[in-house]
């Protein structure tokens, strides 16, 4: 049996860390949308600055686990915490990036309207936006290359556009903690560098991303810590001491096989 | 201006009564009516407005033997808007804890507290005055004083909520997610829009009656829908669309003396299927121009294959004409269109592949090749490889290529004998590749050699020329900077990676063209 425990699991990331800030702190989460948990007794800290994937078979509670963090599902027990304080109090420094799968594309709004919904946080509800909040928004825009799409409307773009007008968004956030659902599930190969460079370069501005990812056999090159996840946390830690063959067995039980085949 | 009106209001003292009551109206119905559809809830409205005869009904009562006063409009609009939300709230619940769906459950509750406001109207027929027909009906020629008054207030309170807290309904209703970790009470934003959808629907029961109130609220907005790409636009369009559907409709209704409410509602669906049918982006004739417009993918191929097989810097439109599938003004669409692209050169008759085009037609014939190839291996019969390997060239991705070539162990001719050419998008100056894609005479440099390769004498950094195949092609042949030459297998030197020279005159092989079929 290996790092079965919440313990044993956090204390492999521990190591090596030195003495970042903790910016998402886990504690005995348990999620439920009905007899069976989603989530069963997870236990996670995860440092700042660190480009983070989680890695688990369908249902597994990758999505869950990202909406209790964003403070979307309620947990039945246990709580989150970012950067030392509950999560109510730290609305706003988390950046959530949907599935593509789940945004209704045909919504009336257009790139840069997508982006500026970055900057709501930022005013109070009678307030109007101001021109610092367009230039936020047209500076996000830039970073992922979109500013030439900023008037057409969300639907009539390719897939990997689709995915960085949301990148788009959470910078404008300006928030400290970016949270991605599958960002690069059905892109091609050239999007998914793409979206992997904006994810670096987010990275090398301090902040800390935590990528719900389904693809095994890039997650090793992809990322610096790996939660394993499956109702419970099965790992946390660099992928070379998540990505191991018995621990996957017992994570993926027999659609391990397929993965063992892309490893080779 | 002024004095116009109020001679008008003089003469026509109920006809001014009936334009306002219908304005305001039809303009919220047509702003709420965007998130109606939007949040795909149109049934919920329909479900609203049925919930709303029980609530009537027991305001009604409740005044009447309290304080004995009859038909009292504001008790009468709380009595429905608590009705209205006791439904969603119950269809909510059915559908949360039992395994009956969201659909069904509404179907449950609505005509379940429409039948109990039935059923109450009829148990005090003796006590309430409620033209149950026109509650189904609506007549907006009866409209009362007290119902302008609900009329307004309801105006003003639905469209300060939406101008106030735009963005907070625009977030909600797209990304509720979002919402909730900004921390906007999503579930509120969820009951304030309903609360408003009742409002609205109370207003519109007056004029279109409870059957026809959906389309007031669904018909509007859903035109806008087809012509906006920004919400802000499309409350703004929807609230003139149904504006404007009220003012046909009751004209309408005036001129031939029919029920105004069916009018309204059936000037909004004809003005729905005009637009459903110019549209300029999401019309049906801007959909059919857009598929007569788009080149199908079979020509585009077909067109590049013919003038790169034709191997002339010229060619006549004529002779590519023999080679595709379909008319001269077809032909004539798809050649402009790759001349948009850069693909090719249309002047006049003649047309000329440019380096693009050459390019897209090299891998295109690739493509067609190794197809061939790979259905010989599977064991095709001869006779049907062409056509089968021209319905699978059409799977041309960079992917399925690379696996083609890397199972067929990079051959360099297909069943025909025919050169397979060269991969263009990775054998490019400067690119890192597999030394198995490396064709006779290319110069390269070892970047890494697995530890087979090592033991046959490369290194990296070694600087090599590829030399020719041999043993059926199954062996790779180079020559190394002393002169020696190695032969390889193809997993040994698929175990090599080279960097190719930046420049091409570095790199005497030419690319292979081959013009034969």
């Amino acid at each position: 049996m290996i790092t079965r425990n919440a313990n044993g699991a956090t204390s492999t990331a521990g190591s090596g860390n030195g003495a970042r800030e903790i910016a998402i702190a886990v504690e005995h989460l348990t999620v439920s949308y009905g007899p069976t948990p989603a989530l069963l007794d997870v236990n996670l800290q995860i440092p700042a600055g660190l480009l983070v994937g989680v890695i688990g078979p369908n249902g597994s509670g990758k999505s869950t686990l990202i909406k209790a963090i964003l403070g979307f599902v309620r947990a039945d027990f246990g709580e989150v915490k970012l950067f030392g304080e509950p999560a109510e109090k730290a609305k706003g420094r988390v950046a959530y990036v949907p599935q593509r799968g789940s945004v209704d594309w045909d919504f009336p709004i257009t790139v840069q309207e997508v982006a500026l919904m970055g900057r709501y946080g930022q005013r109070r509800w009678w307030q109007d936006r101001t021109h610092a909040d367009y230039a936020a928004a047209d500076a996000a825009l830039e970073m992922v290359r979109m500013s030439e799409f900023r008037h057409r409307q969300i639907g009539q773009l390719s897939g990997g556009q689709q995915q960085r007008v949301f990148m788009a968004r959470a910078m404008a956030q300006g928030a400290d903690i970016l949270l991605l659902d599958e960002p690069f599930a059905g892109v091609d190969a050239a999007t998914e560098r793409a979206i992997l460079d904006v994810l670096e370069r987010t990275r090398a501005a301090g902040k800390t991303l935590v990528v719900v990812h389904h693809d095994l056999a890039t997650a090793a090159e992809y990322f610096d810590r790996i939660v394993l996840l499956k109702q419970r946390l099965f790992a946390f830690g660099p992928p070379e001491r998540v990505l191991k063959p018995e621990l996957l067995a017992e994570v993926y039980e027999g659609k391990l096989r397929a993965f063992m085949d892309l490893a080779e | 201006m002024y004095q116009a009106i109020v001679d008008f209001h003089s003469a026509n003292p109920h006809l001014v009564k009936v334009l306002i009551a219908g304005t305001l109206v039809s303009l919220v119905c047509g702003v709420i009516g965007c998130f109606i559809v939007l949040r795909r809830m149109a049934f919920l409205g329909d479900a609203l407005s049925h919930a709303m005869l029980a609530g009537v009904v027991v305001g009604y009562l409740v005044m009447k033997l309290v304080t004995g006063q009859e038909a009292h409009a504001l008790a009468m609009l709380l009595g429905s808007i608590v009705a209205a939300l006791i439904t969603v709230v119950m269809i909510g619940f059915i559908s949360r804890v039992s395994r009956i769906k969201e659909d069904s459950a509404i179907g449950i509750m609505y005509t379940g507290v429409f039948a109990v406001g039935g059923l109450l109207a009829s148990l005090f027929a003796d006590k309430i005055h409620i033209d149950l027909v026109h509650f189904v009906t609506g007549n907006v020629l009866v409209v009362r004083d007290s119902d302008l008054w609900m009329m307004a207030w309801v105006a003003v309170i639905v469209i300060s909520v939406v101008l106030l807290f735009f963005r907070h309904l625009q977030l909600v209703s797209f990304d509720p997610v979002m919402a909730a970790s900004l921390g906007i009470p999503v579930l509120l934003f969820d009951y304030v829009l309903t609360t408003c959808t009742a409002l609205v629907v109370v207003s519109g029961v007056t004029i279109v009656g409870v059957i026809l109130v959906v389309g007031l609220l669904v018909i509007p907005a859903s035109t806008a829908y087809l012509l906006c790409d920004r919400l802000s636009r499309m409350l703004v369009v929807s609230a003139l669309l149904g504006v404007s559907s009220f003012l046909l409709g009751y004209w309408f209704s005036e001129a031939i003396n029919v029920a105004p409410g069916s009018a309204v509602v059936l000037a909004g669906c004809v003005q729905f299927l005009i637009v459903l049918v110019i549209a300029p982006r999401y019309g049906l004739i801007a959909d059919w121009l857009r598929r007569r417009q788009a080149v199908p993918q079979q020509v585009v191929e077909d067109i590049l294959g013919s003038l790169l097989r034709a191997n002339e810097p010229n060619v006549h439109v004529g002779s590519v004409a023999k080679y595709v599938v379909g008319g001269h003004s077809r032909i004539r669409r798809a050649l402009a269109t790759l001349d948009r692209q850069g693909l090719l050169r249309l002047s006049g008759d003649t047309i000329s592949l440019t380096p693009a085009g050459e390019k897209e037609g090299q891998r295109l014939m690739r493509a067609h090749r190794l197809w061939e190839t790979y259905l010989e291996h599977v064991g095709t019969p001869a006779d049907e490889l062409h056509d089968r390997a021209h319905q699978l060239e059409h799977v041309h991705d960079e992917a399925t290529l690379d696996y083609l070539d890397d199972k067929l162990g990079h051959p360099l001719r297909d069943p025909h004998g025919a050169e397979i050419p060269q991969d263009v998008v990775h054998v490019v100056p400067g690119a890192v590749i597999s030394a198995a894609q490396l064709r006779q005479g290319t110069h390269a440099t070892v970047e890494e050699a697995g530890p087979a390769a090592a033991a046959r004498g490369l290194a990296p950094g070694m600087h090599i020329i590829a030399g020719p195949r041999v043993a059926d092609d199954t062996l790779w042949t180079f020559e190394l900077p002393s002169g020696q030459r190695v032969e390889l297998d193809h997993h040994t030197t698929d175990e090599i990676t080279v960097r190719l020279a930046d420049k091409p005159d570095d790199n005497p092989a030419d690319q292979p063209r081959s013009a034969s079929s």
